[in-house]
């Protein structure tokens, strides 16, 4: 009888044990940083670091895309956070836009970045209120992505040189 | 000096109260709470590696072989008197207890695969000769007489045959850092094998997690033996 204690305590601490193991193989986080990030996710309080998305968001307005995308991926590294896939979405747009063809792998990257975006928001669709943008949802620049992505007569179209990015 | 023993320990009848009691605690400390969470452990590290060149985190699932291992190997326990299902789990003692000796046996069957995983090369050819001469080894115990000390050391041989031939002899097999014969060797075994005895390489530490994993659960099986004279809570 005196066990008793001693028996509810051991089953709750490694039921919880447990549970964090199971956790852990779910997520299979590579560094403790990761570690630590999931563990935000899973208990609500993960948050993009700010000042890395301002500095990527002044690098996306001088046109230096690349460096702008990595600077995203700094400030939301578990790809969490609608408005920064938005954003990076938008980067691989702008950067694989051509006058004569789409660069079609950067498309793809900003096909698979949208798509996060769009189900990281599934409730409330997201606006992105930026006067420098000229798409500002995720479902307008998904259906630009898609377009660039499929092949049509309109390819060959000389006329299409006078299109313009958004 | 009497007295200060007789209140420490207590005396005769007095005495043997407090000192039952403290085995209880203890008992129960060790069934409730050390065993679990040391099974829990091996389970945890058993799946674990850290990559050879990105140095990260790697989580391995165990493969639906070594859950089969396992299940064997409870038999084997079964068998070889390690576990005493009837001591442990029956309808005379209290649901809580019953519940907390079934959660132990979980963590047991959990650590025990895990603890295969640890030694199995993780794919190729080399993953299903392991997986064979495992589910060989204990399926032909099955049939042996076994008493818990025997099953022990056979256990312990087995598991240390499989870590040295896993994380010494293949590692060094195909470790970059090695020596021009390891690499030339290394080549041409997967020459030879078109392929098929390819696995992939991790850090050196893994085989250090590996040997501490095998450690617990060599430690946790060792313990249960002793804990096995009595279970607690009935």
């Amino acid at each position: 009888m005196q066990s008793k204690p001693i028996q509810v305590f051991g089953l709750g601490f490694t039921i919880a044990y447990a549970v964090l193991i199971v956790w852990l193989y779910a997520t299979e986080p590579r560094t403790f940083k990761e570690v630590t990030t999931s563990a935000e996710i899973a208990a609500g309080t993960y948050e993009i670091d700010q000042e890395k998305f301002n500095s990527a968001l002044s690098l996306f307005q001088r046109e230096q895309f690349r460096a702008a995308r990595e600077e995203w991926q700094r400030a939301d590294p578990a790809q969490r956070d609608a408005r920064t896939q938005f954003y990076i979405a938008y980067s691989f747009y702008r950067e694989g836009w051509g006058r004569v063809y789409f660069d079609q792998e950067l498309f793809k990257q900003g096909v698979e970045a949208v798509n996060r975006a769009i189900a990281l928001s599934p409730n409330s669709p997201l606006t992105i209120d930026d006067p420098d943008l000229r798409i500002h949802t995720p479902a307008e620049l998904k259906v630009e992505l898609d377009q660039g992505l499929e092949r049509s007569w309109n390819d060959i179209n000389p006329l299409k040189v006078f299109r313009t990015r958004k | 000096m009497t007295s200060i023993r007789s209140r420490s320990f207590g005396q005769g009848s007095d005495g043997s109260t407090v000192s039952h009691t403290n085995r209880s605690r203890n008992r129960a400390l060790v069934n409730f709470v050390v065993l679990p969470f040391l099974f829990l452990t091996v389970a945890l590290l058993g799946g674990l590696r850290i990559g050879a060149e990105s140095r990260t985190f790697i989580f391995i699932a165990p493969p639906l072989v070594t859950l089969l291992l396992a299940s064997l190997s409870l038999l084997l326990f079964v068998r070889g008197g390690l576990l005493r299902f009837h001591q442990w789990v029956g309808s005379d003692f209290p649901p809580l207890t019953n519940i907390a000796h079934t959660w132990m046996f979980i963590t047991i069957f959990f650590a025990s695969a895990q603890a295969f995983n640890s030694v199995l090369p993780e794919g190729g050819l080399f993953h299903w000769l392991f997986s064979f001469f495992f589910l060989w080894t204990l399926w032909n115990n099955q049939f042996s007489s076994f008493d818990a000390r025997r099953l022990l050391r056979s256990l312990t041989i087995l598991f240390g045959t499989a870590f040295v031939l896993k994380h010494i002899l293949l590692a060094s097999l195909y470790s970059a850092e090695g020596g021009w014969f390891k690499r030339v060797a290394g080549t041409l075994l997967q020459g030879v094998t078109l392929g098929t005895l390819e696995t992939p390489t991790f850090a050196p530490v893994t085989g250090y997690i590996a040997f501490f994993t095998l450690a617990l659960y060599i430690a946790g099986l060792i313990l249960l033996a002793f804990a096995n004279d009595k279970p607690t809570g009935a």
